[in-house]
């Protein structure tokens, strides 16, 4: 099939009268302040709470009192899923589903224009990207403002400024936001931006899902941070029965929390795989398909896979505490391991659901600032593929001291160690793109690099913690905490810098402050190191997770770790100003392609238009021929009939 | 599963690039329905390692105090209904393949209403059951079950009926006798679609077997 080469074209415009510019769309998708955007959706969420919250007290008054609160569970759990529903109608996600009852197709979605577009209900991919950039920064800087508030309260272990309650709501809300966050980091911004531009497709396969899946992603977090009012909760992050149990109301806001966010991150898995499997460009076969649309691969397919546990896990949780079902109260036939089990075999998929797209973007970047080819593309692929798979056989690992079965331990640890290999395939592959490279020092080849360091101290703390003997001294403390810093934050924070740094003169067309960057990269670094790693030694020496004193010998390290946090968060602040700075205060513009990157994304149009490529293009090859002489061009992309070959050098040339 | 068009600005396309597209548009239907089925198999999988985590566990001996069970009468109902809703979608997307949509409509309605009378009767069932939601794991697993179940039926459900309802408004629009059979891009995306739908309801069938082994038969 002939699909970019001289070929005639069809223009619909011109096949039908002019249309009027809003025949077929509804009142609520018109420009305007009465159609629907965040502010409706914003009215409509608090009038669904307070709906919810009537018919709980209705339906059940006199009922399921939660202990000691006079606060009725299920009017609170009504109330958060009836909000969660307004929501969604106010932006108008369920539109389309309505309008299906009665057989209607979807509207025409108006095209609008300006900054409000970025407040509505989009079908545009690039900038349901853009939401989800702004989205996860919020997410990040109310877990970093938490984390600074608990390095607050760990200077001093008999000065305090919390209490040890609001202790371990500030640990457990900062940690939840952070991994609810940390989930959709690089997927929800990177991925939906650029997976259709980086496999030859004008859109995404289900544009509505996905629209869905960022504006559910902002209901969780609402729904999250509802706990705080409610009083919190008490179990981190792992929400661990029986404590769950025996919580306040707040609990009820993680539990739904995880499951509303649970709905996003599976609609957003689902739309993505199906994606890639459907809308590849003509000649893209697997074996030319960009490392990093990889990596959301096997993430999309984790995400589609393991998260309807945590949903399962999250209902099940909120049965419990409105209509009093026992899945883990023990003492009426259910089991507290019941929890732990759902939850990490959700739990364990998804440090990968974070760890993969880290992966991708570094083996993606590689390449262009080494300009060498990805060194053994293919074994980086079945890397991740390996590691996807395997990680669904080692959640058992998180409970070694849990009491299970002492047999099953040795198979846990075994298969833990296994998918060091995969994940060591990917390493080794960063590594030979590295050898004996010219390498320039861009601020993302420099994020890049930092993944390598950090992660490889994530990754080798994490090999000793899969050792159950190890694993029983050092298990709960702050070891633990330090080795998946290490591999979230050292991992996956310092790679979506990387590609933030790396695609925004793509994504806005201007140029991120170089100076700022390498500030912004050198504080970070030097201050995540400087809090983390005294971390381990603080463990080593017996600090628990999660208390709130701690023995008096070890406060100077704790100051030092402190201290250098603050200056963490203070890197946060470079980064912000450089965004600030480089986007309104003084913006450069972006060439077309600063990287000289021979990925398809680059080939487009700046600023990318709404269908992505002007004809849809033909791959020949992958991207990665980077200073071969005679290299193959990458693609005939169509445009003027004879079509634009782009060369090894990543130049277009006609 | 038809949430894959996208009218924005009209724009250039080639007639090869339309054909591309619409058959990237049929295989997003085809696998997006088969990854939602991996999905739910997932959801159920956990459900079902509740039951037999708990019944294993049998903590206090409270697995199922006394083999109480929930009411056998609801279970078969509403299996049954689902089952003759299944067998009827099935039905109909062949009857459908061989140009007679009138008998795929019939089906698809009859479906809908068996459908409904179960979703109906998963619900009824909590006026019927013999023991308090937190009485046993047995009780708690048999709770989840029935939210799982009501959002299943409920769902496969609305899919049948939006997609008979997409038929008749077709119909309504084209003024054709059977626009469902055409060759025109809408009515392939609907044939994908019902392929898809017919397939859930498969699923929904033999999953609910199970579960109607595991609480109401074991």
């Amino acid at each position: 099939m002939t699909i970019s080469a001289e070929r005639p074209t069809k223009s619909v415009a011109s096949s039908t009268s002019p249309p009027s510019p809003h025949q077929g769309v509804s009142w609520t998708q018109r420009p305007g302040w009465l159609s629907q955007h965040m502010g409706t959706a914003i009215i409509a969420a608090v009038l669904g709470y307070a709906f919810g919250h009537w018919l709980g007290n209705y339906v059940t008054s006199g009922y399921p009192y939660i202990a000691n609160s006079g606060q009725n569970s299920s009017a609170n759990a009504l109330a958060l899923i009836f909000a969660v529903v307004g929501w969604l109608l106010g932006i108008g996600a369920l539109n389309y589903p309505l309008a299906k009852l009665v057989g209607k197709e979807a509207d025409h979605e108006t095209s609008v224009e300006g900054w409000s577009k970025y407040f509505r209900y989009t079908l545009d991919h690039k900038v349901v990207g853009l939401q989800y950039v702004v989205g996860v920064l919020l997410f990040l800087f109310t877990g970093g403002l938490l984390a600074m508030a608990i390095r607050t309260e760990l200077l001093s272990p008999t000065t305090h400024v919390f209490g040890p309650g609001t202790y371990i709501e500030i640990v457990s809300e900062h940690g939840t936001i952070m991994m609810m966050m940390a989930t959709s980091i690089i997927l929800g911004p990177l991925g939906n931006y650029f997976v259709p531009l980086m496999i030859g497709s004008r859109r995404m396969a289900f544009p509505r899902i996905e629209a869905f899946s960022f504006w559910i992603f902002i209901a969780g977090y609402g729904v999250i941070f509802s706990a705080l009012p409610y009083g919190g909760f008490p179990t981190g992050w792992t929400g661990y029965a029986p404590l769950q149990t025996q919580a306040g109301p707040g609990m009820i806001s993680y539990l739904l929390g995880f499951a509303v966010i649970g709905l996003g991150m599976m609609a957003a898995g689902f739309n993505i795989a199906a994606t890639i499997i459907n809308f590849r460009a003509p000649g893209m076969t697997w074996s030319r398909v960009p490392i990093f649309v990889w990596a959301i691969l096997s993430t999309a397919a984790l995400l589609t896979l393991a998260t309807p546990t945590l949903f399962a896990a999250g209902l099940f949780g909120v049965l419990d505490k409105t209509v009093q079902t026992a899945f883990y109260v023990t003492e009426h036939g259910g089991s507290s391991y019941l929890w732990e089990n759902l939850f990490w075999f959700f739990g364990h998929p998804e440090v990968y659901i974070m760890a993969l797209p880290g992966f991708g973007i570094v083996a993606e970047i590689l390449p262009v600032f080494t300009r060498k080819p990805l060194f053994a593309y293919k074994v980086a692929a079945a890397g991740m593929i390996g590691v996807a798979l395997l990680s669904f056989f080692v959640w058992q690992h998180h409970l070694f001291q849990s009491g299970i079965n002492p047999d099953m331990r040795p198979l846990f640890m075994l298969t833990t160690e296994l998918i060091s290999i995969p994940t060591g395939f990917i390493f080794l592959v960063g590594m030979g793109t590295l050898y004996k490279a010219k390498i320039r020092f861009e601020v993302p080849m420099l994020f890049a690099m930092a993944v390598f360091f950090n992660f490889l101290i994530g990754g080798v703390t994490g090999v000793f913690l899969s050792d159950v003997p190890v694993n029983v001294t050092v298990h709960g403390g702050f070891f633990v905490l330090s080795h998946f810093h290490y591999t979230i934050m050292g991992g996956l924070l310092f790679a979506f810098m990387a590609g933030l740094y790396y695609w925004l003169p793509k994504m806005t067309g201007r140029m991120m402050n170089k100076k700022l960057g390498q500030w912004h990269f050198w504080t970070m670094f030097v201050f995540f190191n400087l809090t983390f790693f005294p971390m381990f030694i603080i463990g080593l020496l017996g600090q628990p997770r999660r208390v709130f004193t701690y023995a008096k010998n070890l406060q100077m390290l704790n100051d030092f770790s402190s201290i250098s946090a603050f200056l963490l968060g203070f890197s946060f602040l470079i980064f912000f100003a450089n965004l600030m700075w480089s986007m309104y205060i003084k913006p450069v513009k972006a060439p077309a392609n600063p990287w000289d990157s021979l990925g398809l994304e680059w080939q487009t149009a700046n600023p990318v238009p709404v269908y992505n490529f002007e004809r849809i293009p033909v791959i020949m090859t992958d991207p990665y021929h980077y200073s071969e002489v005679g290299a193959p061009a990458l693609a005939d992309l169509g445009v003027g009939g004879s079509g634009d070959r782009v060369s090894s050098s990543g130049k277009s040339d006609k | 599963m038809t949430d894959t068009s996208r009218n924005q600005k009209p724009m250039s396309e080639t007639p090869e690039e339309i054909e591309y597209e619409l058959r990237g548009q049929i295989g997003s239907i085809w696998s997006g329905g088969r990854l939602f089925i991996g999905m739910y198999t997932f959801l159920l999988a956990s459900l079902a390692f509740s039951y037999f985590y708990l019944r294993a566990a049998n903590n206090g001996l409270l697995w199922r105090p006394h083999n109480i069970t929930a009411p056998t009468a609801y279970g078969w109902t509403i299996w049954g209904l689902s089952l003759v809703a299944a067998v009827l979608v099935i039905f109909g997307q062949r009857r459908l393949r061989s140009g007679n949509v009138l008998d795929w409509q019939v089906a698809g309605w009859v479906g809908v209403a068996c459908g409904l009378v179960a979703l109906a009767a998963q619900i009824w069932e909590f006026t019927a059951v013999p023991f308090y939601p937190g009485s046993s794991g047995y009780a708690s697993t048999f709770i989840g079950w029935s939210v799982i179940n009501i959002g299943t039926l409920a769902g496969a459900t609305y899919w049948l009926e939006t997609t008979l309802a997409r038929s008749h408004r077709m119909r309504r629009e084209s003024g054709t006798a059977s626009p469902e059979l055409s060759s025109a891009a809408t009515a392939r995306l609907f044939r994908a679609n019902v392929a898809s739908m017919t397939y859930f309801w498969g699923f929904v069938a033999v999953s609910g077997a199970l579960f109607l082994a595991m609480f109401y038969l074991l």
